[in-house]
């Protein structure tokens, strides 16, 4: 960004016009935004409730404590975040290589309907998670359901999003949903590759899988750190499926963003709304989308320096 | 590799030939994939849409197969039984007024920060990057909300306001949930890259033929970044019309749910009969299965624009 230019709409006080008018938009991201996202450290070291009126005291680090290191809950609030690591471990790699493997496939030049393909697989990002949810609960149903008749086939059975391996289905319903995302993404970097370097690559007689390797793969660079950083964050975050499809009574399905949500508004069955404690458990995912976040970049940097230079 | 072939012309044929056949092979295992993705990316729908058509009974007997006829009952029922209409009615209104000021606000916002208009615009481009980063701010804005009567200078607006109150500030109202929507920093961003790419040029010529400050804005740039601003509204609207957990945290009242709220509402009291639940769920992806249709450039391009610039 350039150092600030020479306003060319008129000085005195007309000069003022563009802070007047950036002041609304500005102002509503300050209050709604930024904002509370940097109160939350604040509520977190405080016993605020969600009830107007009560006196939010100071208790320093009472809630980290309590969150991390106090009893039974401590130890399954370690759950949780484990829980909330492998989740994203789990979606970030299939993801990554289900939207690699979509947009490789979509994108070859012959390929008939490769158009009709592409939207399909990016419908479920547009519905929203209500929509992604209540679809599957309806596919993934015991007694009949589709899913259940071909697992019947091979002789396996599930009680799906009820069972003891619900985390999983929730998991795959969440690559479902944003696979299509991760495609889209690749495929704006695939366009990007200038034709000529494919050219050059067939006439050397560079079979597929070498295309890929040697052309394509470094080229993709950009969009690769892109799906790679956008995966790690937002699986850290996602906690909507689980809302809808697993509830929150069963503790083998709590990830980090749902317990947040349950322990500070009530909702759910948790029955509290110890919002102090919920801000700490806050500040702990935003620790880890930090700490992951950066080390990502840290590897993506790097690697686009040997890539590109 | 080496450039050049040694291979005599017969060989290179032949060559090709191979190569021909491999084209088709790979085509085949192409297309073997892509199918089987396909059959899990269309199964889910064509499940909603069948049990959407069949009667209880029907559905219990069969959930899978296809229904034995196509009858709208479940639609008209479903549509009457809760408040869908009211519900379908608030989520417009969320979408359109917040989608409106939204936009109208962000144009002033990312103009002089693409153009370097105001001082210090690189850290203020700054401050909407860094959002991704950020912690949930669930909590706080609960407290926002509910206390907005005791902030300094607003909350004094709540005296005149025709909703609100000086006991729940601005909780259960459609002024405070609209305000949530007010901001998205993805959308400024791609309005600011695409801002950069008109030519400065034309404020010049603009400004010395005596044009204002927001008479240019409005007349002169919107409609030059129609391809960006339809790309951030749509993405925007998509947001707002999915939005499930602010309107659980902040909305009691049934007559202020949106549609994604009331439809969890009705999956409560209905849930085990799932043709009228279907339905009620198809009512709720059609608007948004339209609008994708007929942009689907825009929101691929959006959603991707700035994300791949490295």
């Amino acid at each position: 960004m350039a150092a600030t230019k020479q306003n060319l709409f008129g000085g005195g006080r007309r000069a003022l016009y563009p802070w007047l008018l950036l002041a609304p938009g500005l102002g509503f991201y300050l209050l709604m935004g930024v904002g509370p996202s940097l109160a939350t450290a604040y509520y977190s070291l405080t016993d605020a409730t969600g009830l107007r009126g009560l006196p939010v005291n100071w208790v320093g680090f009472d809630n980290y404590d309590e969150f991390l290191l106090k009893g039974a809950r401590g130890r399954q609030n370690i759950d949780v975040i484990q829980r909330t690591l492998v989740f994203m471990f789990l979606v970030t790699t299939i993801q990554f290589g289900v939207g690699l493997l979509m947009a490789v496939l979509v994108n070859q030049g012959g390929l008939r309907g490769r158009l009709i393909f592409r939207t399909l697989f990016f419908i479920p990002v547009i519905l929203g998670a209500v929509v992604q949810g209540l679809m599957w609960k309806l596919f993934l149903r015991p007694g009949g359901g589709p899913m259940d008749t071909v697992l019947g086939w091979v002789g396996l059975e599930s009680q799906f999003f009820a069972g003891p391996s619900a985390f999983y289905w929730v998991v795959l319903v969440q690559i479902w949903a944003n696979a299509g995302f991760t495609m889209v993404v690749f495929l704006a970097g695939m366009q990007t590759i200038p034709e000529e370097l494919n050219e050059a690559a067939s006439v050397d007689g560079a079979t597929g899988w070498q295309l890929f390797k040697n052309v394509t793969w470094p080229q993709l660079t950009p969009a690769v750190n892109t799906n790679f950083l956008l995966n790690i964050i937002g699986s850290l975050q996602a906690w909507m499926l689980f809302l809808i499809l697993t509830g929150y009574s069963s503790p083998s399905t709590r990830v980090l963003g749902y317990l947040v949500f349950a322990e500070g508004f009530g909702q759910q069955g948790s029955g509290s709304f110890r919002q102090g404690y919920a801000a700490a458990a806050s500040m702990v995912l935003f620790l880890l989308v930090l700490i992951l976040g950066m080390t990502a970049n840290f590897i993506v940097t790097r690697r686009e320096r040997k890539y590109l230079g | 590799m080496t450039m050049t072939d040694p291979r005599p012309l017969a060989v290179v044929t032949a060559d090709d030939r191979g190569a021909g056949a491999r084209r088709r092979r790979r085509k085949i295992v192409s297309y073997s994939i892509l199918v089987a993705f396909a059959i899990f990316y269309i199964g889910p729908i064509l499940m909603l849409v069948g049990a959407s058509f069949k009667t209880l009974p029907e559905f219990f007997k069969d959930p899978t197969g296809l229904p034995e006829s196509v009858e709208l009952e479940n639609y008209t029922e479903a549509w009457s039984l809760a408040s869908f209409p009211s519900y379908m009615f608030n989520s417009l209104v969320y979408t359109v007024v917040a989608t409106t000021l939204f936009v109208v606000m962000s144009v002033f916002v990312a103009f002089p920060i693409a153009r370097g208009y105001v001082r210090g615009s690189g850290a203020l481009l700054t401050l909407y990057v860094v959002a991704l980063f950020l912690p949930p701010a669930l909590i706080p804005q609960f407290q926002l909300i509910l206390n907005f009567a005791d902030l300094p200078v607003v909350g004094n607006l709540l005296a005149i306001w025709p909703e609100g109150s000086e006991k729940q500030g601005l909780f259960n109202t459609r002024t405070g949930y609209i305000m949530f929507f007010l901001t998205n920093p993805i959308g400024l961003i791609i309005l600011v890259n695409y801002i950069k790419s008109i030519p400065r040029e034309l404020d010049e010529s603009a400004a010395v033929d005596g044009c204002s400050y927001p008479r240019f804005v409005f007349f002169i740039l919107l409609p030059l970044i129609r391809p960006a601003l339809a790309t951030v509204i749509v993405i925007h609207a998509i947001a707002i019309w999915n939005e499930l957990i602010l309107a659980t945290i902040f909305l009691t009242g049934d007559d202020k749910y949106p549609i994604t709220r009331g439809l969890l509402v009705f999956e409560g009291v209905y849930g085990s009969d799932w043709p009228k639940l279907a339905a009620a769920t198809i009512m709720l992806m059609i608007p948004m299965l339209v609008l994708y249709i007929f942009l689907q450039r825009y929101i691929i391009s959006g959603l991707t624009s700035g994300a791949v610039k490295g």
